[in-house]
């Protein structure tokens, strides 16, 4: 099938199979950023945003995207390089496997307004598993770029 | 590129009568289809070699590799291994460890003696894969007979995986010359080029393992996994080979920790000292024992157990055996943990007995300065009681729910210090140096401490140092990721590096090969205080807080310092209280990550760390080692403090709600 939208900002056209996963197409055009790690949607990892909701590109069908805009990693961090300065400053990243997801998930966060707290900011990352880290300062890379 | 999917065994022991193939190879986009007949028996293992490329005739766990189809999409290949008919005839299978070491159980391996490598002989139990006896048994019977109060307890352990985000992967070539080509999510390319070399009968430097960076390792990615049976099938189709494992694959059939039990009898005197202690440990190992590294085929941290304390007489009897489960291996200090979690459990009841609070019953036996340990290792400083007054003076109760109990457990653990081999390339660039290193970034700052290392000794900024990980091709050696060796190891390289660049003048490249050397004994301890609150009611556990106290010499970077400690002491909060990968009928129960489940960032509880600064290291820098410390003593301090709040004791991990609530119903029975 035809597929459309507007991708990391610039309008993106493809022919391809129905079945194909967001994830999948995104990986193909050189996109390496966004991660497959369960496949699932359980882990986070391949977070993109679909019209501004976060989303796991590994169950999400491409043709579910047609008109709409995709953000992924690679986008959020040439839009909003203070979240990856963020997560340097504060070393919310280990080995990196989980990163773009959360990356992502920053974005999303902010974009909805203003630092919800602590506990608030944990339920909604509680979908990006982080195996290295103890969660800490993730928790902290993220609250570190939302007005209070 | 071509990709690989894998056909897998959906028994747990059989004979192969016939693998039909037909279909896949007709299927479109398929360049071959292989089975373990076409590919020969080719065993490899980091130690004894007895994992085949692809089952050979027989099967011996769920997930076993059976045959390999490449092609040139993941999902061609994938369809295509869907229509492999594989033909098994059920043999009676061993899914126990105490069962497979019985007389006439199930033969998961025909002769396990004659594999390269084997600790085992025809004359010991079957299936076994290893055993180790240490200490003084008569001398601990004797001693324990006359204690004023012994403890004499059995702790079980479920099989948990590593957990890393990025999946098993491999990519494999072979050039015109011959020469293998891989890409591997490996912590230890050398070694893995030394496995692949006995395994396919290619000399070492016709094998270039080459630069990667490893989305997490906890001990799982170590092995040569899927290597050998990549650089096979690259070999055979003429083309390079990708297989990435789906997550299920890599939960049910890589190699996760060993589950087992531990029976430890301790005593001690009128005063709470301790007089004995002997552990009897029994692990299941899986269908392959090639996942163990160390030349005993066992797990270390089970044959340290105790090591923190003043034992007169301790023996200790660790046996591993062959099971058809999936095969186990390491995962972050592997055995420790576990042997924490019983030696300290056992302790925390002898307390009781003893009418002793745990912090000082700990008090009283912790090693002090040139004091040896019951294995008769001695450390140039023994700070464990430094330590735990460290963890007990910064300790603050928290408040619990109404109706919650509130419960505290401490937990003790030392781990020694030891810088393996290594080397390093230092060579100019435009504004600063290159450095060229062997080892990969697993997560734990390798690399970080290489740039901050440079950057001191040479005097410049951290920016004007590059680090590169290179292929085996280009650095001599490298004993690889792990035994929390790296920063040790490391710091000398860019020590000896850094002195050698600037003496011949800082304008040409220098390589420089680290051997251990003579290491004073150094070992670091780390003590754990848990917080909980348990609901009498419903037996959840909510973890509060772990307060770790670590003793340290020199921190190259606190950052990552800090990390080190906080996801290790995460890993202890998911082996105590979530991580259980159940099998049934010898098949891991679990598909996905939902189903096997890692902390999140609700589940953790909050971390405090207390340094405790002036402690003696190992290299040019002077470090303690960290990566192992921390994730260790921490399910033992929760099921300290379940019990304390509770009045009730785990003794098996994890510790679920369920089992707590049985508990609290069964005391109330009695």
């Amino acid at each position: 099938m035809r597929l459309a939208f507007l991708l990391n900002g610039e309008q993106f056209e493809t022919e391809a199979p129905g079945s194909v996963l967001l994830l999948d197409l995104i990986r193909g055009c050189g996109l390496w950023g966004t991660r497959e790690g369960c496949g699932v949607g359980v882990c986070g990892a391949c977070t993109v945003l679909v019209d501004g909701d976060p989303v796991s590109s590994c169950i999400y069908l491409a043709g579910c995207a047609l008109g709409t805009e995709v953000w992924t990693v690679e986008g959020v961090a040439r839009r909003e390089p203070d979240l990856v300065e963020a997560f340097i400053e504060h070393e919310g990243l280990q080995c990196g496997a989980c990163t773009p997801g959360q990356l992502v998930m920053a974005a999303a966060l902010r974009a909805r307004g203003k630092d919800p707290g602590e506990a608030a900011t944990r339920e909604f990352l509680a979908g990006n598993l982080c195996r290295c880290t103890g969660y800490r300062s993730i928790v902290e890379s993220v609250r570190a770029t939302l007005g209070s | 590129m071509h990709h690989v999917a894998v056909v897998r065994s959906q028994v747990p022991h059989g004979r192969i009568v016939a693998i039909d193939c037909r279909e896949a190879l007709a299927a479109a986009g398929v360049a071959g289809v292989f089975t373990g007949r076409d590919i020969g028996l080719r065993p490899y293992g980091r130690r004894v070699r007895d994992v085949p490329i692809l089952a050979v005739d027989e099967v011996r766990f769920v997930g076993e590799r059976v045959a390999a189809v490449v092609a040139d999409s993941r999902s061609a290949a994938e369809k295509a291994a869907a229509t492999v008919i594989v033909d098994v005839e059920e043999l009676p299978p061993v899914l126990d460890a105490e069962q497979a070491l019985t007389p006439g159980s199930p033969r998961v391996h025909e002769t396990p003696w004659a594999y390269p490598g084997a600790v085992v002989s025809e004359a010991d139990p079957h299936n076994l894969q290893s055993r180790v006896l240490h200490g003084r048994p008569d001398e601990v019977e004797r001693r324990l007979a006359g204690s004023r109060h012994i403890v004499d307890r059995v702790y079980r352990f479920a099989s948990g995986h590593q957990g890393y985000i990025e999946p098993q992967t491999c990519v494999a070539s072979v050039d015109a010359e011959g020469t293998v080509h891989v890409w591997m999510a490996n912590k230890s390319p050398y070694r893995l080029r030394a496995q692949l070399a006995a395994c396919l009968d290619v000399p070492p430097d016709r094998i270039e393992i080459h630069p990667v960076a490893v989305g997490g390792d906890f001990g799982g990615k170590g092995s040569p996994m899927d290597a050998p049976l990549c650089a096979e099938l690259a070999r055979r189709t003429g083309r390079p080979v990708k297989l990435v494992q789906r997550y299920d694959e890599d939960l049910t059939s890589a190699n996760p920790r060993h589950s087992g039990r531990i029976r430890v009898r301790i005593g001690c005197d009128s005063d709470g000292r301790l007089t004995a202690l002997t552990a009897d440990a029994l692990f299941d190992g899986g269908a392959y024992a090639g996942f163990k590294p160390i030349a005993t085929v066992s797990l270390h941290g089970l044959v340290d157990i105790g090591s923190s304390y003043r034992i007169p007489a301790a023996a200790v009897d660790v046996r591993i055996a062959y099971t058809n489960t999936v095969p186990r291996g390491h995962m972050r200090a592997p055995g420790a943990p576990e042997a924490v979690f019983a030696f300290e459990a056992a302790f925390d009841e002898l307390a009781s007995e003893a009418g002793l609070d745990p912090a000082e019953i700990r008090r009283r036996n912790l090693l002090r300065t040139g004091e040896a340990n019951p294995w008769g290792e001695t450390w140039v400083e023994s700070r464990g009681l430094e330590t735990l007054e460290a963890a007990l003076a910064a300790y603050r109760p928290l408040d619990v729910d109404r109706g919650w109990r509130h419960g505290r457990g401490i937990a003790v653990y030392d781990r020694p210090t030891s810088p393996g081999k290594t080397s390093l390339r230092l060579l100019p660039s435009a504004e600063g140096v290159v450095a060229e290193v062997p080892m990969p970034e697993t997560g734990t700052g390798a690399h970080t401490v290489v740039r901050e290392g440079l950057a001191r000794e040479l005097g410049i900024e951290p920016g004007l140092v590059e680090v590169r990980q290179v292929s085996t091709a280009a650095l001599p050696h490298d004993d690889g990721v792990g035994g929390s060796r790296v920063t040790a190891a490391l710091s000398k390289a860019v020590a000896e590096a850094a002195s050698a660049y600037i003496d011949r003048g800082s304008d040409e490249a220098v390589t420089v090969v680290v051997e251990p050397g003579d290491n004073p004994p150094v070992t670091a301890f780390c003590v754990q205080i848990a917080q909980v609150a348990v609901d009498p009611r419903s037996g959840q556990v909510r973890v509060l807080e772990i307060l770790s106290a670590v003793d340290v010499a020199q921190v190259v970077n606190p950052h990552a310092h800090r990390l080190q400690i906080e996801g290790g002491a995460a890993m202890g909060y998911g082996l105590a209280c979530l991580e259980d990968l159940v099998m049934r009928d010898g098949r891991v129960w679990a598909a996905n990550l939902g189903e096997f489940r890692i902390p999140s960032t609700v589940d953790v509880p909050a971390w405090r760390t207390v340094l405790v600064e002036g402690g003696r290291g190992v290299g040019a820098l002077g470090v303690k080692s960290v990566g192992e410390l921390s994730n260790v003593p921490t399910a033992a301090a929760i099921a300290g403090a379940v019990a304390d709040a509770a009045g009730v004791r785990a003794r098996d991990l994890p510790i679920t709600a369920e089992k707590v609530y049985a508990l609290l119903r069964s005391e109330e029975v009695s």
